[in-house]
């Protein structure tokens, strides 16, 4: 309700707001016009929303409209989507209303950050990800089994412990067999950073990569020695077993005879698009269930759309290499077994960077690709005579 | 009867913690007299806010999921008068504004009325960058101002300031369907009135009056001096990699800031830049006249809206007297050092606790020969040979057996 002592809208003001909505009449029905070549208003009865949809919403909408096209159900989520977390509130558009003293500026949508846009997808994901549903729990655990630990890189180890799980050999026990898998510190750092965005969150690339070369010492996560040091103090050294780059042989050595298919490597993009979906899917799940959605649902899906792997820049490559001879020097002298020689960093085709646009495309992608996406019927679309 | 609902949505910094404390602490007796305050533990109604704005705060957030509809859901149940406090609520968007309206029965049989507390901006500004760096901010109070002043409001810290101080906005977001006679607006008094005036307020606006409630000086959120704050921002910077976010709370926010260093007197207080003053001053006229021209009701005097004049002796957090800050790190650390003396003990009590039960499990379970067992099974398991006898010693047992 307006309230009575507000001065009634100027005529400019009213054929503002009859624009917007006329815009959003237009991009519900699968319009692509930009804003700032919208002219035409909506009627009357196309007015009565309780509130204008934001700009970052209206143009995550336009352009699923070029990219797609969405479902009206899915158009629907996004006009009512409210960006999560921290962040720009929805913003008005530039020449609905005169300026203001107050409030944040509005904009013109064309201009907004691709990770803005990202920001209301992410709403929309996660909620695509809790709708999948939980995977099955593990089956029934086998009274016949080695008894295994399977440490290290998470990237390598999880998917040979996600096996043996699922074959009904949870990790642990007495007697284990522990398994300190890992790689070139380049590549565990790439895939730390990668299995920390899918949990409880961790800082961007970049500054993640910054923070970790100003740690005094190699951070325990990708310490191999460390690693198998502790659990040597706990089992003996007889049971421990560094591998490096063999994930067959750490299979066996866990007990697992039939080789676990390699994880496929996410892109760049997909990595920090789950960085950004993981903190929201977390306002829906418990932390457990959110671990078991985005490793089991959300990364299928992103591992359905390949692209280059996210790299440690060259410049940090001479660190690495400090790190990795400091690595080698104490796995040599621990006293366990040590399958395999740490590589140095090298330089491979990937990206050292996730790129904005890469990550709203690949957001739109896996939106228009989820069970709300079904196409809007065409002749509806078509009645707003905008070509797309 | 119409139910009715009072929906308290901010500012921080207006005694919001302390008005939660009472309507807490007082939930039985509110009851008693038609007056819900629906809370199972203290920050319920945060929770449920972060529920409702799908808001990661730290971890917490997975002890929020659901909290909103629920606290929703008691309300509608209820009849009578209830009450809902957050702060944070302030930042809501105009979508979970209306799905909050709505599940509290928004249009159905429910009166809601909003109720936003409001301080001067010269007090506010200094007190939000506090705030942040007890959420372990390490920005500069310098670098705080120029990004809250830079019209683009880009970044974290400008749109969570805005969102959660600008009262014009949050008014036009929260009151949008309410009529302005369901809107209240609670002014904090100017510093150095009577400590009662605003509870007084609080109560007018919540219609508490003529209740006899508990009140104590507890839960306020206490500030800090200019030197203590530096410091906190300083451990912040040296820390913030290494400190997970459920350790910070505990020892950073809640052991050095508010029960150690707030409690030191005689350090400057933290205020407005005298250059900074005119801006906000500026803002400040501004609001006011739009408030009035909406005509909300003002419990207190719009007036209040206006702060105090630059200070005399300004003093800048970025620039300390550094023997302050290093007398403030002193008193920081002995607290430290006795919460970590305090902790050892703990320690060493549950250490021989658990000592005690394993020497009594030993005599009283186990066979005399288990610990011969155990020691020849480690030997073995320790050796390749060693291990392949185990396994042909388990293999001849018929069954998987468990090392001793």
């Amino acid at each position: 309700m307006t309230p009575p002592e507000s001065p009634p809208e100027s005529p400019d003001e009213s054929a503002g707001v009859a624009r917007a909505w006329g815009w959003v009449a237009h991009l519900r029905t699968g319009g692509t016009t930009p804003w700032a070549r919208w002219q035409e208003p909506a009627p009357d009865a196309d007015q009565g929303g309780r509130f204008l949809p934001g700009a970052q919403q209206l143009e995550l909408l336009r352009r699923l409209n070029v990219a797609g096209p969405p479902s009206a159900g899915l158009a629907a989520r996004v006009l009512t989507a409210s960006a999560p977390g921290r962040g720009l509130p929805d913003l008005g558009l530039e020449g609905v209303l005169p300026p203001s003293s107050f409030g944040s500026p509005p904009v013109d949508p064309s201009d907004l950050a691709p990770e803005e846009l990202v920001r209301v997808a992410t709403a929309l994901l996660a909620e695509d990800v809790v709708a999948a549903g939980d995977p099955d729990g593990p089956p029934r655990v086998k009274l016949l089994r080695r008894r295994y630990r399977m440490l290290g890189d998470p990237e390598l180890a999880r998917p040979i412990r996600e096996a043996l799980i699922a074959a009904g050999h949870p990790p642990g026990g007495p007697s284990a067999t522990v398994v300190v898998l890992g790689t070139g510190l380049d590549r565990m750092l790439a895939h730390e950073w990668t299995a920390r965005s899918f949990g409880a969150g961790v800082r961007p690339w970049r500054e993640y990569v910054a923070g970790e070369r100003r740690r005094t010492s190699l951070s325990r996560r990708f310490d191999l020695a460390a690693v198998a040091q502790h659990w040597s103090g706990r089992v003996g050294p007889g049971r421990v077993h560094v591998v490096v780059d063999d994930t067959r042989l750490a299979a066996r050595l866990a007990g697992r005879r039939r080789p676990v298919p390699d994880q496929t490597e996410l892109s760049a993009d997909a990595v920090e698009l789950a960085r950004r979906t993981a903190p929201v899917v977390g306002t829906l799940v418990t932390p457990e269930r959110r671990s078991r959605l985005m490793w089991h649902r959300f990364r299928p899906m992103l591992a359905a759309h390949p692209g280059p792997p996210l790299l440690v820049p060259a410049r940090h490559h001479a660190w690495l290499a400090g790190c990795t001879a400091d690595l080698r020097r104490r796995l040599s002298a621990g006293g366990y077994a040590v399958h395999g020689d740490l590589p140095e960093p090298s330089v491979r085709p990937g990206v050292t960077a996730p790129d904005e646009e890469g990550v709203l495309a690949l957001a739109m992608r896996m939106l228009l690709g989820s069970p709300t996406a079904t196409p809007v019927d065409p002749d509806s679309a078509s009645a707003t005579g905008e070509v797309r | 009867m119409t139910k009715k609902v009072y929906l308290h949505v901010g500012t921080p910094k207006t005694g919001t913690s302390y008005l939660q404390h009472v309507l807490y602490r007082n939930q039985v007796r509110l009851r008693s007299h038609g007056i819900h305050y629906h809370a199972d533990r203290f920050d319920a109604h945060f929770l449920a806010a972060l529920d409702l704005m799908r808001l990661p705060w730290g971890g917490i957030e997975a002890q929020a999921i659901g909290r909103w509809d629920a606290l929703a859901a008691s309300v509608r149940r209820s009849g009578g008068t209830s009450i809902i406090s957050h702060e944070i609520l302030a930042t809501a968007s105009r979508a979970q504004i209306g799905h909050a309206l709505e599940s509290l029965g928004h249009g159905d049989d429910a009166e809601i009325h909003l109720v936003l507390s409001v301080r001067d901006l010269v007090r506010q500004i200094p007190a939000e960058w506090q705030e942040n760096v007890k959420h372990r901010a390490a920005l500069s109070y310098g670098r705080f101002l120029s990004l809250i002043q830079d019209p683009r409001r880009e970044g974290r810290i400008p749109t969570w300031f805005w969102g959660v101080q600008e009262i014009p906005d949050i008014l036009d977001r929260w009151g949008h369907d309410l009529p302005p006679e369901h809107v209240h607006l609670v002014t904090v008094p100017p510093a150095g009135g009577s400590p009662d005036l605003l509870w007084t307020r609080f109560s007018d606006a919540f219609g508490l009056g003529g209740l006899s409630l508990q009140l104590d000086g507890e839960r306020v959120n206490p500030s800090l001096g200019v030197p203590e704050t530096t410091l906190i921002r300083r451990i912040n910077r040296a820390a913030n990699e290494d400190l997970e976010p459920a350790f910070y709370r505990p020892l950073v926010r809640e052991l050095l800031a508010h029960q150690t260093l707030s409690r030191r007197t005689g350090s400057p207080r933290l205020a407005l830049p005298p250059d900074v003053h005119p801006w906000a001053t500026a803002l400040e006229d501004s609001w006011i006249a739009e408030v009035r021209r909406r005509g909300y009701d003002v419990i207190g005097d719009l007036e209040d809206l206006r702060g105090a004049p630059p200070v005399q002796e300004y003093a800048d957090p970025d620039h300390p007297d550094e023997a302050m800050v290093a007398g403030a790190a002193v008193d920081a650390l002995k607290a430290l050092l006795l919460h970590h003396a305090q902790l050892q003990r703990t320690l060493d009590h549950r250490s021989g606790e658990l000592l005690d039960t394993q020497r009594r499990l030993e005599r009283s379970v186990l066979r005399p020969t288990y610990r011969w067992r155990q020691r020849t099974v480690r030997r073995l398991e320790a050796s390749g040979p060693g291990r392949y006898a185990m396994k042909v010693y388990r293999r001849a047992r018929g069954r998987s057996s468990r090392s001793a």
